[in-house]
C-alpha cells in the first residue's frame, strides 16, 4: 500500500517529539550533574531492524555509536525479547562506547507481533562505573577491566519485572550507589515515556502503514545527505591528526584517514592508523564508526534529519589491531573525546580540499581533573570534577570559532556549572575564570579563544587529583590557510614554594597540598582562511575586545 | 452614563492595535480600539483615550478626572530587547569574571552546525570592566573594594558613552556591600546612568543567570524609563492624576517606579496581560485548568492555567538571553498563520519557522508573497472567503495561494487539495506537539485541561490540535479582541522578593526562614505604602525553592508562616517536596537529602474592582449561507454567524462559523454549544469510538484505563 506523503512527513514530526520528549523527562530527573546539568546523554528511536529512525538535539559521538549497540542486543537476545523488557550494555567490545556511558533499550510491540517495532533508547553517562579510578577515567589502564564494570547485553527487566539483585550488584559495583540507581532510573523512565507515545503512534497509524513511512523516513535523509555529497569535488584526500600520547610512552600516535569522494559517495579508509597502544585512547569499533558519522553530520548541513538513512553514503574501513579497531582487551575511557575527535578532524583535513566551505578549524581537546579529598567545613569526603575552563572553537567559512564552546564530541552541548555554586560546595576558591587572549589561531576567521582558570584549594589535608585528556602537545589545526590555536597549559603552582610545574594530561596520584593552585590556560581552537584575509573591521573589534591574536 | 461613575481602565498597547477597556464601579465596561503608534506608543495610547471617552459620551478629561487606576501592558521593553535598540551598558564586575554573560555556561545551540556565528554580547568585551574587590561565599570578604579601580573603570565607562551600567560581583546575594559601594559612587560619578545592581534585580545565586538578568535589565531600563516618563506626562497633561500600574512578567502589576528599577521583569507585560484574561476567562467560565493557546501570524504561544492560576517559570530565555526572574510560563512556538511551508530534498513536508510575516505575508495577501503558507492552506481548503477574510482588512488573492500550494502539490505529487491538507495536518501537528511539551515540563497531561484558543488564526486549528492531544473542551470566548485589556483590569498588584538561602533541609534551616521572610515582606509592605494601596488587604504567599541534594533542577513548594513555626515543620516541608517531585517527575526519593535553594515571597494586594462581563445580546438567528469547503473531499457546510447565536444554540459539525475577527471550524463529531457567556464551547469528537473494535463498553474500558495510567 503507498503512504501518502503527508502522512509520511507527520510521521516524522511525530517521532521527533517523542525524542524531545523522553529527553525532557531524562533532563528533569536524573540525579547526576553530568546528566541534569551537563547533559551528557543521547536519545533514539530505532525500528524493529535496529535501524535508527530519529534522534533528538543529543550529543553528537553517540548518535553514530547508538545502531552497533543496537544490533548486539538484538543479535544476542534474537527471539527471547519480550513485552516489558528492558535491556542494558556499556562494554565497547559490545556495541558500547566506553564504560561510562549506559545504554538502556526498551522494545516496543504492535498488536500481538511477536517482534518489536520500535525500540526507545537512552544512553547516558555515568559519573562513575567502577574501576580502580574516581570517576572512571584511569589513565593507568593498560586492560579494560582496571576501567570499571563491563556490562554484556543483559535484561534488567524480564517481562516488566526488573532483576532487583542484578541492579544491586551492579550499584555495588560503582562509588555512588545511590546515584547510579536515580540516573538508572531516570533513564528507564524515559525511554518508558517513549514506549507510552510509540504506542499511540501504532494505535493511530497501525505498523504497516509505520513501517512504510520509516522506508520513506530513513530513504528522505539518505537522499538529502546525498544530495549535498554529490555538489562535493571527487577525489582521493587524505588527512592526519596527531595524539599527545597514550600515557605509557607511545608518542605522537598517528590517526590517519584516506577519504575518497565519488559522486555522493564517501569511503573513510582509517587503515593507516598507528597500531593499538598500552593506555586509555583506544577506540572501539563503534566508537569509531561514530565518529565517522559524527564528521559527516557536520559537515553536512544541520537540517537533515540525522538517522540511519544519512549513515548510508558512508563506507568506512578499518584494520583491526590499530588504535580505531584495538583487539580486546585494550582500555578505551578517553576514545568518545579522543580520538574521536581526532579521526573526524583527520577526515576534516582530508576533505580541505573537496568541501572547503564545510571543514572548521581544530576544536580545543578535554583535558579533566578530577581532585579528591576531605572538605573541612562537612569533614566530609568529596570528589569534583573539572567542566570549567572550556578550550575554543574552530573557525569556518562562515563565522569566528566559539569561545569556550568545549570539544568537538559534544560541539558546545555540554554546560558548565556555576562558581559561586561550587564555591559554596566545595573547598575550592577561583580566582579568574575568563576567556584567554592569545590562544586562538589567526585566520580570515580565527579560532575561538580557550579559557583561563586560576584555583586555589581550601583544604587542610593534602588533596589527590587524577588527569585525563590530551592536547597539550598537540595544538587545534588551522585549515584552509588558517593557522593553528595554542596546546593546552595546565599547571600546578605550590603554595609553598611558589614553584610552577606542567600537569600531564595522562596521570593518577597527583598530590596537591591545602593553599595550592591550579592555573590553567585552555586551548584556542584553529583558525580557518589566510590571515591575510581577514577583514579589518574584525581586526578592529579584536584589538578593541583586548584579544591578540596568535 | 452619568459622569459621577468611576473607572479603571485597562489598555494593552500590541503591534498593530491599542486595546482600551474601562470598567465602572458597578463593573459596566466600555471597549475601545485605536491603530497603535510603535514610534511612540503613548501617543496611540493617549488617542486611545479619547475614543474610550467618546464611548461613554464623555469628554476625554470628564473619563480621565474620575478615573481612578490606568492598567497598561507595553511592549516597550520586549521591542527594545528584541530589536537591539536597548541602552548602551558598561558591566563592572569582579577581576576575573569579565566574560560570564558571553561564556552562557559554555552552551552553544544547533548542535550540528559547527558554522554558526557566534551571537554577540548584550555588553561586548571591552565595556565589561573588573574591578578589584572579592566576596566569599559566606558573605566573608577575601579581598576589600579597590576604590580606585572602580573609578578607573567608571571613567572609562563615561568615556565610551554608556548611559546604563549593571554591577555584577561574584556573591554580592549573599553580601551586597561592594555592589552597594560601587552604586554610590556611580552616584555620584554618572549621576545620570540608569544604574542596576545584582544584588537587587536578582539576590540568587549562579552567577550567569543573575548577571544575565542584570544586563538585560540595564540594556531595557533607560528605554522603559523614557516611554512611562513620557506616558505619564502625555496622561497628566490629559488632566488625569491617579496612579498608572504597569502589568509585570509575572503576571502582578507595579507601579511606574518599580517598573523602571525591574525592568527586565516587564520584557513580557504584554503577553502577561493576555494571560491574566485566560485566567480571568477561567474564573469566569468555572474551568480551573486550561491550556490558552494564542495562534499569530509568525509564532503562537502557549500558557498553562493550572487551578485558576497561570504557572510561574524563574528561569527564561528570551531571544537568546537569560532572564531568570519570575515569569508567567509563556511557550512561544516558531508556528502560526504565516509560517512557510517546504519539501526538501528527501520529500518531507515541513512548515516554519520561517515564516512570511507582515510583509509581504502570505500569498493570499496578494503583497507578492509566493511562498504556501498555513493561511494559505486555509484558503486553498475553502476556509475563508474575501468577505470574511482578516474582518475585511487585508485584500484577498486567492489564486495567489491556489498557485503557491500547487507548487507544494507539484514536489509531494498529490493533488492541490491534499497538499493544502497536509500543511494544515503538519502544522496541526507541530502545535499540538509543542503543548504537549509545554504541558510536560509541568508535570501536567494535556487531556486534563481544557483549551482555550484565542487570537484570529486558532479558530480553524484547534478542534483537531485538541482532537490530538485527546482535550475534550475547546473554549472560545467571543470578546477576544480586547482580551488583554479586560484581562489586566482583574490583576492584582504583586511584589516578589527572593533570597538565596543554599542549605540543607535541617530543623535549623527552618528555624532561619521566618525572620528572613519577614524582612522581605517589611519589603513589600514599604514598596505597597509608596504606591498608595491599603497595606490591611495584602495577601502573601511563600514558597521554597527545593531539590534532591545531587539535582539541578529546583521545584517550588508552598508553605504558609505559620507552618515554618510549628514544632513539625521540617517533616511537613519535607513530605510536602516528596509528594510535589513525585507529582511532576513520577517518583519520590525519600532517602535523599533535600536541599533548600532559594525562599521567595509574593506579596498581592487587590487594585479594586474587576469587570462584569456583557452577556452577548441575541441577535437576530439568520439563516445560515453555505459554503463548498475540502473536508476529505469538497462538500457543503453551513456558515453559522457566530456573533447571532444566544446562548443554549447548538452546532454540530461539520460546519463553519464566523465572527469578525475569527473564524472557526467544526468537523464532524464536533458539537458547539453558546454559554451563557455568550462564548462557544466545542465539544470535541474523538475518533477513538470506532478505533478500539468491540463497541461502548470497550471505548468506555480504554478510558478508565487512560484516566488511570
Amino acid at each position: 500500500m503507498p503512504i501518502d506523503p503527508i502522512t509520511i512527513s507527520i510521521i516524522q514530526h511525530r517521532l521527533y517529539y517523542v525524542n524531545a520528549e523522553m529527553s525532557e523527562a531524562m533532563l528533569r530527573t536524573a540525579y547526576s550533574q553530568i546528566l541534569n546539568s551537563s547533559r551528557d546523554f543521547s536519545i533514539g528511536i530505532f525500528d524493529g531492524e535496529g535501524r535508527l529512525i530519529s534522534q533528538a538535539d543529543n550529543l553528537p559521538v553517540h548518535v553514530g555509536g547508538l545502531p552497533f549497540a543496537m544490533a548486539e542486543v538484538r543479535r544476542r537476545f534474537a527471539a527471547r525479547i519480550e513485552r516489558g523488557d528492558v535491556f542494558l550494555v556499556n562494554d565497547p567490545y559490545y556495541g558500547g562506547s566506553h564504560l561510562p556511558d549506559i545504554t538502556c533499550f526498551v522494545p516496543i510491540f504492535a498488536g500481538l507481533e511477536t517482534e518489536p517495532i520500535f525500540w526507545a533508547v537512552n544512553r547516558s553517562h555515568s559519573s562513575d562505573i567502577g574501576g580502580s579510578a574516581a570517576g572512571s577515567y584511569n589513565p593507568d589502564a593498560t586492560e579494560i577491566w582496571q576501567e570499571g564494570i563491563r556490562i554484556t547485553p543483559l535484561k534488567l527487566y524480564r517481562a516488566g519485572c526488573r532483576d532487583d539483585d542484578l541492579l544491586h550488584m551492579l550499584a555495588t559495583n560503582v562509588r555512588h550507589f545511590d546515584d547510579f540507581i536515580g540516573d538508572l532510573n531516570a533513564m528507564i523512565g524515559s525511554i518508558h515515556v517513549g514506549a507510552k507515545r510509540l504506542a499511540e503512534l501504532i494505535d493511530e497509524y497501525g505498523a504497516d502503514e509505520l513501517r512504510g513511512a520509516i522506508e520513506h523516513i530513513l530513504d528522505a535523509s539518505e537522499h538529502q545527505t546525498r544530495a549535498d555529497i554529490s555538489t562535493w569535488k571527487d577525489g582521493v584526500y587524505s588527512g592526519q591528526c596527531l595524539l599527545d600520547d597514550d600515557g605509557h610512552g607511545a608518542v605522537n600516535i598517528a590517526i590517519r584517514a584516506q577519504v575518497t569522494v565519488s559522486g555522493s559517495d564517501i569511503h573513510v579508509d582509517l587503515s593507516g592508523t598507528d597500531p593499538q597502544v598500552s593506555g586509555i585512547v583506544n577506540s572501539s569499533y563503534a566508537n569509531t564508526m561514530s565518529a565517522v558519522h559524527m564528521a559527516i553530520a557536520y559537515l553536512t548541513p544541520s537540517g537533515i534529519a540525522k538517522n540511519s538513512g544519512s549513515f548510508r553514503p558512508v563506507k568506512v574501513t578499518t584494520k583491526q589491531g590499530t588504535l580505531v579497531h584495538p583487539f580486546a582487551p585494550a582500555p578505551v575511557t578517553l576514545s568518545t573525546n579522543h580520538p574521536a575527535q581526532e579521526i573526524a578532524e583527520a577526515i576534516f583535513r582530508a576533505l580541505e580540499g573537496s568541501c572547503p566551505d564545510r571543514v572548521v578549524g581544530g576544536w580545543g581537546r578535554r583535558f579533566r581533573i578530577a581532585l579528591q579529598g576531605k572538605d573541612p567545613r562537612t569533614s566530609r569526603n568529596f570528589i569534583w570534577h573539572l567542566f570549567h575552563g572550556r578550550p575554543g572553537g574552530g573557525g569556518s567559512a562562515t563565522a569566528d570559532g566559539w569561545h569556550g564552546a568545549g570539544e568537538l564530541s559534544s560541539g558546545g552541548g555540554l554546560k558548565f556549572s556555576s562558581i559561586e555554586v561550587a564555591e559554596a560546595r566545595f573547598p575550592l576558591f577561583f580566582a579568574e575564570h575568563e576567556f584567554a587572549p592569545g590562544t586562538a589561531g589567526a585566520g580570515k576567521h580565527r579560532g575561538g579563544f580557550g579559557s583561563s582558570v586560576r584555583i586555589r584549594l581550601e583544604t587542610d589535608a593534602p588533596v589527590s587529583g587524577v588527569t585525563a585528556g590530551d592536547g597539550a602537545v598537540h595544538a587545534p589545526h588551522g585549515i584552509a590557510g588558517g593557522r593553528s590555536g595554542t596546546p593546552h597549559r595546565y599547571h600546578h603552582v605550590k603554595a609553598a614554594d611558589g614553584m610552577s610545574t606542567v600537569l600531564p594530561t595522562k596521570a593518577t596520584r597527583l598530590k596537591f597540598a591545602p593553599g595550592d593552585w591550579l592555573h590553567i590556560v585552555s586551548s584556542g581552537g584553529g583558525g580557518y582562511g589566510p590571515p591575510t584575509a581577514r577583514g579589518k573591521a574584525d581586526r578592529l573589534k579584536d584589538v578593541e575586545e583586548g584579544f591578540a591574536v596568535g | 452614563m452619568s459622569t459621577h461613575n468611576t473607572y479603571k481602565i485597562g489598555i494593552d498597547v500590541g503591534g498593530t492595535f491599542t486595546d482600551l477597556v474601562a470598567v465602572d464601579q458597578r463593573g459596566r465596561t466600555a471597549k475601545a480600539k485605536v491603530s497603535s503608534t510603535p514610534e511612540d506608543q503613548s501617543i496611540g495610547l493617549v488617542d486611545g483615550l479619547g475614543a474610550l471617552a467618546a464611548e461613554l459620551g464623555l469628554a476625554p478629561d470628564q473619563l480621565l478626572a474620575h478615573t481612578r487606576l490606568i492598567i497598561h501592558g507595553t511592549t516597550a521593553a520586549t521591542n527594545a530587547l528584541l530589536e537591539g535598540k536597548g541602552a548602551k551598558v558598561g558591566l563592572l564586575t569582579t577581576e576575573g569574571f569579565r566574560d560570564v554573560i558571553e561564556q552562557r555556561e559554555g552552551y552553544k545551540p544547533d548542535r550540528y552546525n559547527l558554522r554558526l556565528r557566534p551571537p554577540p554580547a548584550l555588553v561586548p568585551r571591552h565595556l565589561r570592566l573588573p574591578v578589584r574587590e572579592r566576596m566569599r561565599f559566606d558573605g566573608s570578604i577575601e579581598q576589600p573594594l579597590n576604590e580606585d579601580s572602580v573609578l578607573q573603570a567608571i571613567e572609562q565607562l563615561k568615556r565610551a558613552g554608556c548611559s546604563a551600567v549593571a554591577v555584577c560581583l561574584l556573591h554580592s546575594y549573599r553580601n551586597p556591600a561592594h555592589e552597594r559601594r560601587v552604586s554610590e559612587l556611580l552616584a555620584e560619578q554618572m549621576p545620570e546612568a540608569y544604574v542596576s545592581l545584582s544584588s537587587r534585580v536578582l539576590p540568587m545565586i549562579k552567577e550567569y543567570e543573575r548577571f544575565s538578568t542584570t544586563v538585560v535589565n540595564a540594556y531595557v531600563g533607560p528605554v522603559l524609563a523614557n516611554y512611562l516618563g513620557r506616558l505619564r506626562s502625555r496622561v497628566q497633561a490629559a488632566g488625569y492624576e491617579g496612579e498608572i500600574l504597569i502589568m509585570h512578567s509575572h503576571g502582578g502589576l507595579g507601579t511606574i517606579e518599580a517598573s523602571i528599577g525591574l525592568a527586565a521583569g516587564c520584557v513580557l507585560s504584554g503577553p502577561a496581560g493576555g494571560v491574566s484574561g485566560c485566567i480571568m476567562a477561567s474564573h469566569l467560565a468555572g474551568i480551573p485548568d486550561l491550556i490558552a493557546f494564542d495562534m499569530g501570524g509568525t509564532s503562537s504561544d502557549i500558557a498553562l492555567i493550572v487551578d485558576g492560576k497561570a504557572r510561574i517559570s524563574n528561569d527564561r530565555d528570551i531571544s537568546g538571553l537569560k532572564i531568570a526572574l519570575p515569569t508567567i510560563d509563556i511557550h512561544t512556538i516558531g508556528s502560526g498563520g504565516g509560517s512557510i511551508a517546504r519539501v526538501n530534498d528527501g520529500g518531507i513536508l515541513s512548515v516554519g519557522p520561517e515564516s512570511a510575516g507582515a510583509q509581504p505575508g502570505p500569498a493570499c495577501y496578494g503583497r507578492g508573497g509566493n511562498r504556501a503558507t498555513t493561511t494559505d492552506a486555509n484558503v486553498v481548503l475553502g476556509y475563508f472567503d474575501a468577505a470574511s477574510f482578516m474582518g475585511g482588512r487585508v485584500a484577498f488573492d486567492r489564486a495567489a495561494a491556489e498557485k503557491a500550494i500547487a507548487e507544494i502539490a507539484g514536489r509531494m505529487k498529490c493533488t492541490r487539495e491534499a497538499a493544502a491538507e497536509g500543511v494544515v495536518r503538519v502544522i496541526n501537528t507541530q502545535m499540538a506537539e509543542g503543548i504537549r511539551i509545554v504541558a510536560v515540563r509541568a508535570g501536567r497531561d494535556p487531556r486534563n485541561h481544557a483549551l482555550l484558543s484565542f487570537g484570529g488564526a486558532a479558530g480553524l486549528h484547534v478542534a483537531d490540535i485538541a482532537r490530538s492531544l485527546r482535550i475534550r473542551t475547546v473554549l472560545v470566548p467571543r470578546s477576544a479582541a480586547v482580551f488583554s485589556a479586560w484581562g489586566m483590569l482583574s490583576t492584582d498588584l504583586k511584589y516578589e522578593r527572593i533570597r538565596t538561602v543554599a542549605e540543607d533541609l535541617s530543623p535549623g534551616t527552618v528555624e532561619s526562614l521566618p525572620p528572613l521572610i519577614s524582612a522581605m515582606r517589611q519589603e513589600c509592605i514599604v514598596e505597597a505604602l509608596a504606591s498608595g494601596l491599603a497595606p490591611e488587604q495584602l495577601a502573601a504567599s511563600i514558597t521554597l525553592d527545593m531539590r534532591y541534594g545531587e539535582q539541578i533542577f529546583e521545584i517550588d513548594v508552598g508553605i504558609e508562616n505559620d507552618e515554618l513555626t510549628a514544632p513539625e515543620a521540617t517533616r511537613i516541608l519535607a513530605e510536602r517536596f516528596h509528594v510535589r517531585h513525585a507529582e511532576l517527575y513520577g517518583y519520590a526519593s525519600r532517602a535523599q537529602r533535600i536541599v533548600v535553594a532559594n525562599v521567595r515571597l509574593s506579596v498581592t494586594t487587590p487594585s479594586g474592582i474587576r469587570p462584569g462581563i456583557d452577556i452577548a445580546t441575541a441577535h437576530e438567528m439568520r439563516d445560515a449561507d453555505t459554503r463548498r469547503i475540502y473536508l476529505d473531499g469538497w462538500t457543503d457546510v453551513p456558515v453559522v454567524d457566530f456573533e447571532s447565536l444566544s446562548p443554549g444554540a447548538r452546532v454540530t459539525g461539520p460546519c463553519l462559523l464566523r465572527s469578525r475577527t475569527t473564524s472557526i471550524i467544526l468537523k464532524q463529531g464536533d458539537v458547539g454549544e453558546i454559554d451563557a457567556l455568550g462564548w462557544l464551547r466545542i465539544e470535541v469528537g474523538m475518533p477513538g469510538a470506532h478505533r478500539y473494535a468491540g463497541g461502548e463498553a470497550d471505548s468506555r474500558s480504554i478510558e478508565l484505563v487512560e484516566a488511570n495510567g
